[in-house]
Order: C-alpha cells, then structure tokens, then sequence
C-alpha cells in the first residue's frame, strides 16, 4: 500500500463536480506532476487531501489509516504537507516566526528548540534574515518561506500548488533543485502542481493530468505530453 | 529581555499605582480605581482580538460576573474575596459552553452574537426575580474590607496584574504565535498544525474570567447590582475605545489607552454630561481611519526604523470575508 491513496475521490460545488472520482497513489520519495487546464480541479483536490473540502464521496488512506474526515491540522500533524496557491503568508510573524509553527503545533516543540530548528530549515533553503516580516521578502523568499513552513510539519507528503509562478527563468531552475533535494533528503512524496511544463518534465517521475475534475491520463511526462487526449484538453482549456 | 526598558516600566509603573492610595485623596483614588477597572477589561478584551475574533459582549461577562458574586455572596453565604473568583469561573465556565457553539462564528457574525449574549444575559436576570432580585438588583449587607477604599483599590489593581500576567503569558508563549496565525489566515495557521477552535477557545474563556472577576470585584466595591448598572454598555464601548487608542494586539497599548482616556473620561462627565460618549465614538471612528496602530505602535514605529505596522490593525478584511 502506498503511503497515500485516495479511492473515487469526488467534490461537487452545487452542480459543478470540481474533482470527479479520483483514484491515485503517492508513495515516499516519489515526484508526481498533477497537471491539467485551469479549472480542472487541481487545487480542489489538495484542498480534498489536506482537508480544506470535504470529499462529497470516495476516501483518502494516509499510511493504511483513513484519514477522510480528519481536521486540516490532523493531517498536518500526522504528515500531509501543504503550500498554497494564493500564497497567504502570515505578516503578523516574522520569516522565522512562520516557520516556526509547524515545529510548534505539528511536531509539539517548545519555542527554543523550534527557533534553532527554524534557523535550521531556513538556512538549508538559503533563506535568511529571518528577523524579516514577511512584507520584506522577495518572491522567491517568499516562496522558499511556503517550503520551509511545509517543512517544519515533518511531513511525509507535501503538495506545491504552483510554488513556480511568479518566478523567473533562473529562480525556478533554483526552486527545481530545491525541491530535488528536498525530496531525497527528507524522503518526501511531493505533489507538484505547476503549468509550466519543463519544470513538470525535468522534476517529476510521474505525471497525472486532469479535465473537468477527471484522471484522463498517467504515466511519466514523455509518454503522457505525447497523449492525444491531453493535447486535445490543452488546447481546448487555451482556446 | 530586548531592552532593559521594557522590564523596568512596567515595574515602576506598578509600584506607583501601588503607593497611589498613600499620597492621593479620595477623589483621585476613586478616578483610579475606575481607570484601573476599565483598564483590566480592556486587556481581556485585546486579549480575544488577537485571535481576529472582536467581543462586544464585555458587559455581558462583567455583570455575570458581578451577579454571581453577588448570588454566591447573598443565597451561597460565600466569603467576599472567594464570590469574586467565583465570579470568574462562572463567567469563565459560562464562556466555555457558549464558546463551543458562538467560536464557530466569524467576523461580524462573532461580534453580533456576542453583543446579543450580553443583552440575553441582563433580560434572564431581569425576568428571573425570585432569585436575582429582578430589575430592581441586589443589595450586599456588607461591603468587603467594610468599603476601606484604599484597599478596595488595592484588590482592583490586584486584578489589573492578573490580566497584565494571563496577557504577557499569551505574548511570550507559543499561545501569540497561534493567536496571530489564525488572526491572519486560518488555512495557513491549520496547515501549520494549528488546532484553531482550541486556541479561539482558550482566548474566550480567559478574557470572560478575567471579565467576571472584575465584575465580582465591582459588585464588591459598590455593594450593589441591578442589570441596567452591571450590563451597561459602557463597559463594553470604554475598553474597546481605549484599547484602540492605545494600541491593540499587545498589553502596553490598553493599558496607555485606558490611563489617557480613563482620566480624560472623567473629566469630559463633569463638564458635559453624556457628551463623553460621544467624544468615545470619534475617538473610536478616528483612531480606526487614521491611527490603526495606535498610541503604542506609533511609538515603537518611531523608536525602530522599520517597524511590522501593518500588523496592528482591527483587520477589515475579517469583515468582509
Ligand atoms: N469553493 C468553491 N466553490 C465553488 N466552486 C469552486 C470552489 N473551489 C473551486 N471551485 C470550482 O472548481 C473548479 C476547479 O477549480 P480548481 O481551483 O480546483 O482548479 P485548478 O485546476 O486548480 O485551476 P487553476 O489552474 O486555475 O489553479 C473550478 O471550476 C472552480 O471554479
Ligand atoms: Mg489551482
């Protein structure tokens, strides 16, 4: 069994089904691109596996344990990670105070321990000055900042819902090394919700791609870009 | 621990209020002592504000307070200083029960509800004569410390260093971390582990003890309790004003708020009846629009060079998600 599953996962919004009986798996270590046109219901489906919407039908393993009713801060404390695609980074806090939480509310560290290992997180991701608020960083602080704060939770899975946009050509080669690592070094399954598709190319192992809430394909990105089917919803979402 | 400023203020700031009664004469005392009422109850009340939840039910919480140390006192034959803790643990328990239902409010919906509880609370009490009095209120046979007013001020700056300990507890504790998370996003404070209800919780039922025990302390100061007097909305509009003014998500800024418009209070009442609470709404109107910070965090921005302003603002967008 893989470390998460979700079976016939569907959420309808009134009569709009935003995520129609999606059946995947993402295992430890693993690098999955969740692609699809706007609207296909990529962000819907973190927001089902985080917690943010409950499922209208269907269920989410988390290591063998149904979690598909869980509060959003269970899942965080049992490993599933999150970022956010419009980000909202806290700007009452500090850099460091943001990421300082997870240590704090998931893994139940005292204040102390949790700054030093903020410090430490950060300083991985080259992130510094962590006195900063939040309304003095860059983009790609920013960004690097949504990763450290997905982070500090220990997570086993963590889902980047566009951590790409916003970027420039040479910040996300960086962020696409970033997230390599990361992935090795703590041994995470990640989630990568991105449009640009070189970066879906050069970090994922495997892809999924949505139409209208559906799984219309899967496999690596060569087999899958090449998808008539996907072409065909590609070029039908830009029309 | 930054500066040792900010450790020696406090203190001196303490030790003053405490040897008022020694130098001050009667009049000066009892404006203190009213100040320092109105200044606990708007520590309680910021206390709950740095969760984004905005209370308008502080009257509700201090005449429940001042009633049940009046029934504890009257039908429990409690001692005087025991009816006012029992004062906040009744308000406290009563906070938590309401609590589990009214925290899953939001925004004006929260502050709403909260405004009706406290006029629910003053007509039960009014209507339940048999046992509260009715509308008529209660009369306490004697006072505590038999009504000695230096010692009456005494007990309400007592309960003025409870609220300023249970306020810096919040603000060095991962307990303003949470606070301030679920103030500026509750997804992101969830998706950092947060338990939001238990947090907003915690706020609620500790700014409500620290309500009802300053009303327990007010009952006994006074010696009587009628629900016009302990449910006035006063004693939900001055500790809002004040804590405004002085500056909000913090404990120095009510604190500052409540000395300046405290003191100006009283003043505005001797030279225009009822015209104070008029000048409490412009207070209230132009500190929003032209001094979200407040006192307090106009000071810091000037003594630091960048300072995080943005943060103290009653956030308007609470209001209108
Ligand atoms: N809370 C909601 N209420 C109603 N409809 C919603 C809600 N959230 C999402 N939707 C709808 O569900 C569909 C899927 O939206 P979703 O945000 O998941 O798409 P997406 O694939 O992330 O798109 P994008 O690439 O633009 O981010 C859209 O039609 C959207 O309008
Ligand atoms: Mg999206």
């Amino acid at each position: 069994m893989s470390t998460l599953e979700t079976r016939g996962l569907t959420r309808r919004f009134g009569g709009l089904v935003a995520v129609n009986n999606v059946s995947f798996s993402l295992d430890r270590g693993e690098i999955l691109g969740v692609i699809g046109p706007n609207g296909s219901g990529k962000t819907t489906f973190i927001n089902l596996v985080s917690g943010v919407y409950l499922p209208s039908s269907g269920s989410i393993m988390f290591k063998g344990r149904d979690i598909t009713s869980d509060a959003p801060h269970l899942r965080a404390r049992a490993g599933i990670a999150r970022t956010f695609q419009l980000i909202h980074p806290l700007q009452s806090l500090t850099v460091r105070e943001n990421v300082m939480l997870g240590f704090l509310f998931s893994r139940g560290m005292r204040l102390r321990q949790a700054r030093v290992e903020a410090d430490t997180i950060c300083g991985s991701l080259g992130l510094e000055r962590l006195d900063r608020g939040v309304a003095e960083i860059t983009m790609l602080e920013t960004k690097k900042m949504e990763i450290a704060r997905a982070l500090a939770n220990n997570p086993e899975i963590l889902f980047l819902d566009e951590v790409m946009a916003g970027l420039n050509v040479d910040e996300t080669r960086e962020m696409v090394g970033l997230v390599q690592s990361v992935s090795r070094r703590h041994n995470i399954g990640v989630g990568v919700v991105e449009h640009v598709m070189s970066v879906i190319r050069d970090l994922t192992h495997r892809v999924i791609v949505l139409e209208n809430g559906e799984i219309i394909a899967a496999g690596p990105y060569e087999e899958v870009s090449r998808n008539p089917r996907v072409i065909a919803a590609y070029l039908g979402g830009a029309a | 621990m930054r500066r040792p400023l900010s450790f020696l203020i406090p203190l001196l700031a303490l030790a003053a209020a405490a040897l008022l009664p020694l130098v001050s004469g009667p009049y000066p005392l009892a404006v203190a002592r009213s100040v320092l009422t109105y200044m606990a109850l708007a520590i309680s009340w910021d206390m709950l504000l740095r969760s984004g939840q905005i209370s308008f039910g502080i009257a509700g919480f201090f005449g429940l307070g001042a009633y049940a140390a009046a029934l504890s006192v009257l039908r429990g034959g409690m001692s005087p200083i025991l009816s006012i803790l029992f004062a906040g643990v009744f308000a406290g328990a009563v906070a938590l029960i309401l609590g589990l239902v009214i925290l899953r409010l939001r925004a004006v919906y929260f502050s709403i509800t909260t405004l009706a509880l406290a006029e629910i609370f003053r007509v039960i009490i009014q209507n339940w004569s048999d046992f509260t009095g009715g509308p008529e209120g209660l009369v306490l046979p004697k006072l505590i410390f038999n009504g000695e007013s230096k010692s009456l001020y005494w007990l309400v700056l007592a309960a003025v260093v409870i609220a300023c300990a249970a306020s810096t507890m919040f603000e060095k504790s991962r307990i303003r971390l949470a606070l301030s998370a679920i103030r500026n996003n509750e997804q992101s404070a969830a998706a950092s582990g947060i338990g939001i209800f238990k947090y907003l919780l915690v706020a609620f039922v500790v700014s409500s003890f620290i309500q009802g025990i300053v009303g327990g302390i007010q009952l006994q100061g006074y010696g009587f309790a009628s629900p016009d007097a302990v449910f006035d909305s006063n004693y939900t509009l001055l500790p809002l004003a004040m804590a405004l003014l002085g500056g909000i998500h913090g404990t120095p800024g009510p604190v500052i708020g409540a000395l300046l418009l405290g003191i100006a209070a009283e003043f505005l009442k001797l030279h225009i009846p009822y015209g104070h609470l008029v000048v409490y709404g412009i207070i209230i109107v132009l500190v929003i629009l032209f001094m979200p910070q407040g006192l307090y965090g106009l000071l810091r921005s000037r003594r630091h060079a960048v300072a995080p302003v943005a943060e103290n603002r009653v956030d308007a967008g609470a209001w209108g998600k």
